[in-house]
């Protein structure tokens, strides 16, 4: 029952080649009458196999955004995508929707946040595991069924044979997750992104599902972006981490030195801002003042300096560049605990 | 926000002595009937929402509640407000008793107990202005006689909450959902109650926000000496905020201590297990700190296990009493533990002192259809304890 969380430790997975490489990301969307919103505003990273790469940022950020574009599930019409996503050689953004749809399910897996809308609540949750099956490996449900029900034993569903016939409704909101995990593992994925795939669920259920995600992640070695809000999630799971901050990542680092020496006024701020369980109580909170909608545009000022304490004069009149590489970064020009 | 929120106390109609009792629950029940039938509504059985709750609350302080979906907070929070009419026991506020009340009795006195909502943009009409929404609740209790006063009045109320005056006559969506969050607590301060029951008031907003309204409700608190029932899951948050907590758990209180002792010397196996699944930012702590997964689901209030709730999921399950015998909420005699710390388990004491062995718990099913049936020997997957699989 017990799980020392040292068991999952960092695998150092630095040496290899990248599996998907995410340059320069732009995703526009375009308003009638008003200036186009740039969701994504330049973001590079690196994901390597077996590597945990987090996503972390608050709503607006453009975390999910990134994830949707790497997966060509943007819609069609409304938006430009610039950049580019080179996984296993190939630019994801440059392929025909038919190419994307043999790599979706089959080399690349998403779990999305609500199982319940993105389960179909009329087909029988067997039937949702095997089509991937069916899809990608050519198997006939027949095939797919046993290896359906072994998929769903290995994410932890109990009576994995009788869960085959039920819908998603019948299922309770971690089992409902389960299934999904499944049936993005159904094709053994060289890279999984999920998206926010604890948030929906209670603190117990997502402790489990967080388990289960760190066990396949070191027995199959795939790759997984974990895109949150939650800087707890992060500091458990992640290998590498990119806070993002306006459709920009502003602070790259392995979990234990941006959990332990954050350098971006954000970070910290957000570090500042939530309660721990294990910190001494009554000191009151840092909440990070403004919000979201005081965000200058990257073109000509840092996002943030509305709302950063450390903000400079040069800060609202010039970008701040990135300065690092695809392991360690930052986008400031007065980082914490650097005096000026 | 810090200093003098600027609200007149003398709009409030308090009264009474910080750390007397205010609200005191006892026996509350609240049981939802299950339907069935296409011509005649039979009714089926009950869904035990809340099944046996006593808590006191007292002037000034803040009790959080905390506890998963579906384990009745919620309900009782509302219970408490007479939201929901009990099924059984009494709520009495102020001596009191709330759930006796009824039609204009009732509504003179929920001026003194106000609710703040979980998602403030289905909470306010998105129709009225803010001065609409903020007058609609003191017209309803007469406070708006003077015109003049009361045009101070909902600027006072706009600035206690750290908004611009400017926007009383702005709508819901004119506003962020950090904004619109003090809008709906300035609601609640508009008549000036005595008690506000928040749930899950910040669990819908970013983080950085989060920490803006939850300072806000402190502030408030402070200054005008307002009791507080906080509803949320988070327990991290409720920690923060509460003077005391009671855990939840399938309609029951399985603990109640104050705030840091229950983090310090949780007597509850439940406790224990939501504890540790509650995720740390700080990746040293969270390598190397020993966690407690729980296997499977809640099970159905409909269908509550006997004896102890928790007896199906807990790893310190023993073979007698558990499942025979609901535990009671009792003092332990455990070192670390005040007399203010209350738990429901057999075998706390055996527990706290490691004389029990925590053990596997094999998952269940939450449906109804497989109750009784024999379980299901786990997936060795989810078993932690081997090494994982290279």
């Amino acid at each position: 029952m017990s799980t020392p969380m040292s068991t999952h430790a960092v695998h150092p997975v630095h040496s290899s080649e990248p599996l998907l490489s995410v340059r320069d990301l732009r995703v526009t969307f375009g308003r009638r009458g008003e200036q186009p919103f740039k969701a994504v505003d330049g973001i590079s990273f690196d994901v390597r196999p077996g590597q945990t790469v987090g996503l972390v940022g608050e709503s607006g950020c453009g975390k999910s955004v990134t994830s949707l574009a790497i997966m060509g599930l943007l819609p069609t019409r409304g938006n430009t995508v610039e950049g580019s996503a080179v996984f296993d050689g190939e630019d994801l953004l440059r392929l025909s929707p038919g190419q994307m749809r043999d790599r979706r399910g089959r080399e690349i897996a998403m779990i999305f946040q609500d199982p319940l809308s993105s389960l179909n609540p009329v087909v029988q949750i067997g039937r949702q595991v095997t089509e991937v099956m069916e899809r990608h490996q050519g198997l006939s449900r027949k095939e797919a069924m046993p290896k359906a029900a072994e998929l769903l034993e290995r994410v932890g569903i109990p009576d994995p044979k009788a869960r085959l016939v039920n819908y998603p409704h019948q299922l309770s909101g971690g089992m409902r997750q389960r299934a999904l995990i499944a049936m993005a593992l159904a094709c053994k994925p060289r890279l999984l992104i999920a998206d926010e795939p604890t948030t929906a669920l209670d603190v117990t259920i997502q402790a489990q599902i967080l388990a289960l995600l760190k066990e396949l992640v070191v027995e199959t070695g795939t790759a997984l972006v974990m895109i949150t809000h939650d800087l707890g999630v992060v500091a458990g799971l992640c290998d590498e981490v990119n806070v993002l901050y306006g459709g920009r990542i502003v602070e790259r680092g392995d979990r234990h030195t941006l959990f332990s020496r954050p350098r971006h006024p954000y970070t910290v701020g957000l570090l500042n801002s939530i309660p721990r369980l294990d910190a001494p109580r009554g000191e009151a909170l840092s909440p990070i003042p403004g919000s979201v909608a005081d965000n200058l545009p990257w073109d000509s000022a840092c996002a943030f300096a509305p709302r950063c304490p450390n903000a400079l004069d040069v800060c609202v009149q010039q970008t701040p560049e990135w300065e690092g590489d695809d392991v360690v970064g930052l986008r400031c020009f007065n980082p914490m605990g650097v005096s000026r | 926000m810090s200093g003098s929120t600027g609200l007149d106390p003398a709009h409030d109609t308090r009264t009474g002595a910080p750390g007397e009792v205010l609200v005191e629950v006892s026996g509350l029940e609240v049981h939802f009937p299950i339907k069935r039938g296409v011509v005649f509504d039979r009714t089926v059985g009950h869904v035990r929402a809340v099944d046996g709750v006593d808590l006191t609350i007292r002037r000034g302080e803040t009790y959080g509640l905390v506890g998963e979906s579906g384990c009745g907070k919620s309900t009782l929070g509302k219970a408490i407000l007479n939201l929901e009419p009990p099924t059984a026991g009494s709520v009495l506020f102020d001596g009191v008793d709330i759930a006796s009340l009824k039609g204009e009795a009732l509504r003179r006195e929920r001026k003194r107990f106000q609710m703040v909502f979980q998602d403030p943009m289905s909470s306010l009409d998105p129709r009225q202005t803010v001065e609409a929404l903020l007058l609609e609740g003191m017209r309803a209790h007469g406070l708006d006689t003077d015109a003049s006063a009361t045009h101070t009045r909902l600027r006072e109320l706009m600035s206690a909450v750290g908004l611009p005056p400017s926007g009383l006559k702005k709508y819901p969506h004119e506003f962020s959902g950090g904004q619109r969050q003090r809008i709906g607590i300035a609601r609640a301060l508009s008549v000036g109650p005595d008690l506000i029951v928040a749930d899950e008031p910040v669990s819908a907003l970013d983080v950085s926000i989060q920490a803006q309204v939850i300072n806000l409700l402190q502030d408030l608190q402070e200054e005008l000496g307002l009791t507080y029932l906080v509803v949320a899951h988070d327990l991290a948050v409720v920690r923060h905020i509460s003077d005391r907590i009671g855990v939840m758990y399938l309609g029951g209180l399985v603990e109640e201590s104050e705030a840091g002792e229950l983090y310090d010397v949780p007597l509850h196996p439940y406790t224990r297990a939501l504890m540790s699944a509650v995720p740390v930012p700080d990746p040293e702590v969270e390598d190397s700190r020993e966690q407690i997964l729980l296997t499977g689901d809640l099970p159905s209030p409909a269908n509550p296990p006997t004896g102890c709730r928790f007896h199906t999921r807990c790893p310190w399950r023993q073979e007698t009493l558990c499942d025979t015998e609901r535990p009671q909420l009792r003092v332990v005699d455990v070192a670390g533990s005040s007399p203010g710390h209350r738990v429901a388990c057999h075998w706390a004491e055996e527990i706290a002192r490691g004389e029990i062995e925590r053990h596997e718990v094999a998952p269940e099913t939450t449906d109804e259809s497989s109750w009784g049936a024999p379980r299901d020997d786990g997936s060795p997957f989810l078993a932690p304890d081997g090494p994982p699989v290279p």
